[in-house]
């Protein structure tokens, strides 16, 4: 065969195809395993981090997450713990973000009132601008935020970063160079504080 | 391969040709990740992998591609490792994976890789071919490194996440940002460059 017939150009691309994307399901199928826990284990942590229970080894992770109780509200599913002596509420949360879902856990005390804490667990914002929402100085703004008239606000534009953040007031400072993250955060915790409220019926 | 090759090679790809300084190529790249370390280090590493191996597997079947699809096929095969790498990342280094998003993707959108397999892999044999590659990704990652040096540094006040500079430190936002990357490039070109011509270009 001729190495620029036609023929030979079709069975050689097919065959190179199939070969290389044939390796690559190889792979694929053979770490999926390990993702898959990997994820797992992700989300245990955050439920976890959220709710500020401390933990430091993946195995401590399991039996404590193990250990927190999930009950079903109108059929959302919400994980129940306490927190020095007091009830605390997670929720997982999704939305989107610049460039695409954003999931997480908000954790709350039981009167919605105040946000006990936020983690990420999977997001596709720009590393290094929004990609910083999972940073620990982004998520530690929220423990301890006051929940105001059910809202809380997430600074962005030329607001994020003008040392408006306060947590009495319910206010946590945005992303500098990352207006839409910023906006999508302050969207998605906003209307999950309204479904929480609902959901556990705060009445302050 | 002789030891002249070797050198000239690494020369080549390092300075006299750098991807960056002289073929402007990953330009994109050069922009976006460069303003943490860490991140410009693994995706960098990735690069340089990729880099590599698809000049090593196209120099090994350059005889029978066919000219018509030659080009087709060096994509295909810079995006298996592209995606292999994603793979590893995901299944080993989760955190980093995390963090990278949507970057290692993208790798596949290099110019260097295509511009090594094409210039270079096509009309070379398999051991030089891996050699030219790798040298390239090191050309590539040493000046994002640097960018990426002042930029976290100024930007941030870190390196490598850790904090260096004093509590006092302002932190240049405009570092974080992509406009930066382009005026530290910039400046960067200049300075090679006048060291590449001894000033007289």
């Amino acid at each position: 065969m001729k190495k620029d017939s036609i023929l030979y150009t079709v069975v050689f691309s097919f065959t190179v195809t199939f070969l290389f994307v044939f390796l690559l399901a190889i792979a694929n199928e053979s770490t999926s395993g390990i993702v898959q826990q990997n994820q797992e284990l992700a989300r245990q942590k955050a439920v976890l981090l959220a709710m500020t229970v401390p933990f430091k080894t993946d195995e401590e992770v399991r039996t404590l997450y193990g250990s927190i109780e999930t009950v079903e509200k109108e059929g959302v599913k919400l994980f129940k713990g306490s927190q020095a002596g007091k009830t605390v509420y997670a929720k997982e949360f999704r939305g989107s973000g610049l460039w695409g879902t954003i999931t997480g856990i908000l954790a709350v005390d039981e009167s919605v009132s105040q946000i006990v804490g936020i983690q990420i667990v999977t997001h596709n914002e720009t590393p290094g601008l929004g990609g910083r929402i999972a940073d620990s100085w982004f998520k530690d703004q929220f423990r301890g935020l006051k929940v105001k008239n059910g809202k809380i606000l997430v600074t962005y534009g030329a607001e994020a970063g003008s040392g408006r953040a306060n947590k009495e007031e319910g206010i946590a400072d945005g992303i500098t160079g990352a207006s839409r993250t910023s906006q999508a955060m302050d969207a998605m915790l906003n209307n999950e504080l309204t479904v929480l409220k609902k959901l556990l019926g705060g009445s302050k | 391969m002789t030891a002249k090759d070797v050198k000239k090679i690494s020369r080549e790809n390092l300075w006299f040709n750098n991807p960056i300084f002289i073929q402007i190529l990953g330009i994109c790249s050069t922009l976006a990740v460069t303003n943490l370390l860490t991140n410009t280090f693994i995706m960098t590493v990735g690069v340089t992998f990729v880099a590599a191996f698809s000049n090593l597997t196209i120099a090994f079947m350059k005889e029978w591609i066919p000219r018509k699809v030659r080009m087709i096929v060096q994509v295909l095969i810079i995006s298996f490792y592209v995606i292999i790498v994603d793979i590893l990342l995901r299944a080993f280094l989760p955190e980093i994976s995390k963090s990278l998003g949507p970057y290692v993707g993208l790798i596949i959108t290099n110019c260097i890789l295509m511009g090594r397999a094409e210039a270079f892999a096509q009309s070379n044999p398999p051991l030089p071919a891996f050699w030219d590659g790798l040298t390239s990704g090191i050309g590539y990652m040493w000046v994002l490194m640097a960018i990426a040096f002042v930029r976290e540094f100024l930007g941030f006040g870190t390196l490598f996440g850790i904090p260096v500079a004093p509590s006092w430190f302002p932190q240049w936002t405009i570092m974080v940002m992509a406009p930066s990357a382009f005026f530290l490039l910039a400046l960067l070109l200049w300075i090679a460059k006048n060291r590449m011509t001894g000033g007289k270009a």
